[in-house]
């Protein structure tokens, strides 16, 4: 079972990822007004979701549970560590699919409106984790300080989210996440955008269990290279 | 068999040199200069990105000539384009319109009733042609599938 649940997540982000692919490039309909430029639909609000909620909300959460001294441990600090990575990839996306659509719809790469800015905003809050993460060798330092860090940027997050409701924004409304639940997609083109987010979320998992056994890796790599030196100084000692 | 010459005698302790704290601030620093950046490029001006026909119409004297984004609807068979640009109606809330004469080529999606945003100015207190530099198709949240029956509305649109 314990091999068998990993497996199937790979297996079902593979195909879920296909089947959105397939459906928007080939079986959606054109947009009555964007025409084809509207099969970024199917990618683009589903990679921020990833980002903006997903990873960088695991991030957050497992920093919390790290803080929270009932639930400390190492493993949190980890998953935070990984999932705030997988969230710069993602945010990074984000801009350059935004971009990507924004240029032949808007007629502009980037506006410096409030969606986009306070997007760009969070992605140097989450690169700051990383740089922060590296400035601390000591690893209980490091994970309390960055952990304090991912709380406190979390503050951010309400202000990306909400930023098209408060402000007069270039960046149109939430595609899904609506305030009043009405949906302007419709049909298949309804289906393949809410199935997107189920797919880049399993992808999120996927890859959060490979960074987090890589990282595991990497530990036990650099505590049995230490292990080694020690050995090799105590020989030199005997042999003296 | 350990050698007689280890010299096991008491030794200071080394300075502590808390590398890790001034690294960390050195971070926090670029982070904030990084930040204060991009807020400096928009938000730090104004939160809103654009004003609407109906609050220039209000607020002209106190704009005057000076650069603003102006956000309202293309009015349908208002559109006349030129060599150097385009002009049209913008249209707010009831009667309120604008008519602009906006210079460069219009986004690919530029057409009648859709939301725009155009940079540009009035030229002194008293003229209400706004002039153009650039035009940005305003997208809305709601996606329509093309379909070649689809009825038209009286004014020859879709929506």
């Amino acid at each position: 079972m314990k091999k068998l649940a990993p497996r199937l997540l790979g297996s079902f982000t593979l195909l879920s990822l296909a089947l959105v692919v397939w459906l928007g490039l080939f079986v959606t309909p054109k947009d009555q007004v964007q025409g084809d430029l509207v099969r970024l639909l199917y990618i683009h609000p589903a990679i921020a979701w990833v980002a903006l909620y997903v990873s960088f909300g695991t991030a957050v959460i497992a920093s919390g549970l790290y803080l929270w001294p009932r639930s400390r441990s190492m493993t949190m600090d980890r998953v935070a560590h990984c999932a705030m990575e997988i969230s710069v990839i993602f945010i990074a996306l984000t801009l350059i699919t935004g971009s990507i659509w924004g240029r032949p719809t808007w007629g502009v790469w980037w506006a410096w409106d409030a969606r986009l800015t306070t997007t760009a905003i969070m992605g140097v809050f989450e690169v700051g984790y990383l740089a922060l993460r590296r400035a601390n060798d000591d690893p209980v330092q490091r994970a309390r300080r960055s952990g304090v860090y991912a709380i406190v940027a979390a503050a951010n997050l309400p202000l990306v989210h909400f930023s098209v409701n408060w402000w007069r924004t270039l960046h149109q409304g939430a595609t899904v996440l609506v305030q009043n639940g009405n949906l302007l997609v419709h049909g298949l083109m309804l289906f393949d955008t809410l199935y997107s987010f189920v797919a880049f979320t399993a992808l999120f998992f996927w890859l959060l269990r490979a960074r987090y056994r890589l990282e595991l890796a990497r530990e036990s790599g650099a505590s049995a290279a230490l292990e080694n030196r020690l050995a090799e100084r105590r020989a030199e000692g005997g042999q003296k | 068999m350990a050698s007689t010459d280890l010299d096991l005698s008491p030794v200071a302790a080394p300075t502590i040199r808390h590398r890790s704290r001034w690294r960390s601030i050195g971070v926090l620093v670029v982070l904030v200069a990084a930040v204060m950046v991009l807020l400096s490029q928009g938000l730090l001006r104004n939160l809103n990105y654009f004003d609407t026909v109906d609050q220039v119409i209000q607020q002209k004297a106190k704009i005057g000539s000076t650069q603003i984004r102006l956000e309202g609807v293309v009015k349908p068979k208002s559109i006349t384009r030129t060599a150097t640009g385009a002009s049209f109606w913008l249209t707010g809330s009831g009667d309120h319109q604008i008519f602009v004469q906006s210079a460069g080529t219009p986004p690919q999606l530029f057409q009648a009733d859709i939301p725009v945003v155009v940079v540009g100015s009035f030229h002194g207190a008293q003229g209400w042609t706004f002039h153009g530099v650039q035009i940005m198709v305003k997208h809305s949240s709601s996606y329509i599938a093309a379909h070649p029956n689809r009825v038209k509305a009286p004014n020859g649109t879709s929506r």
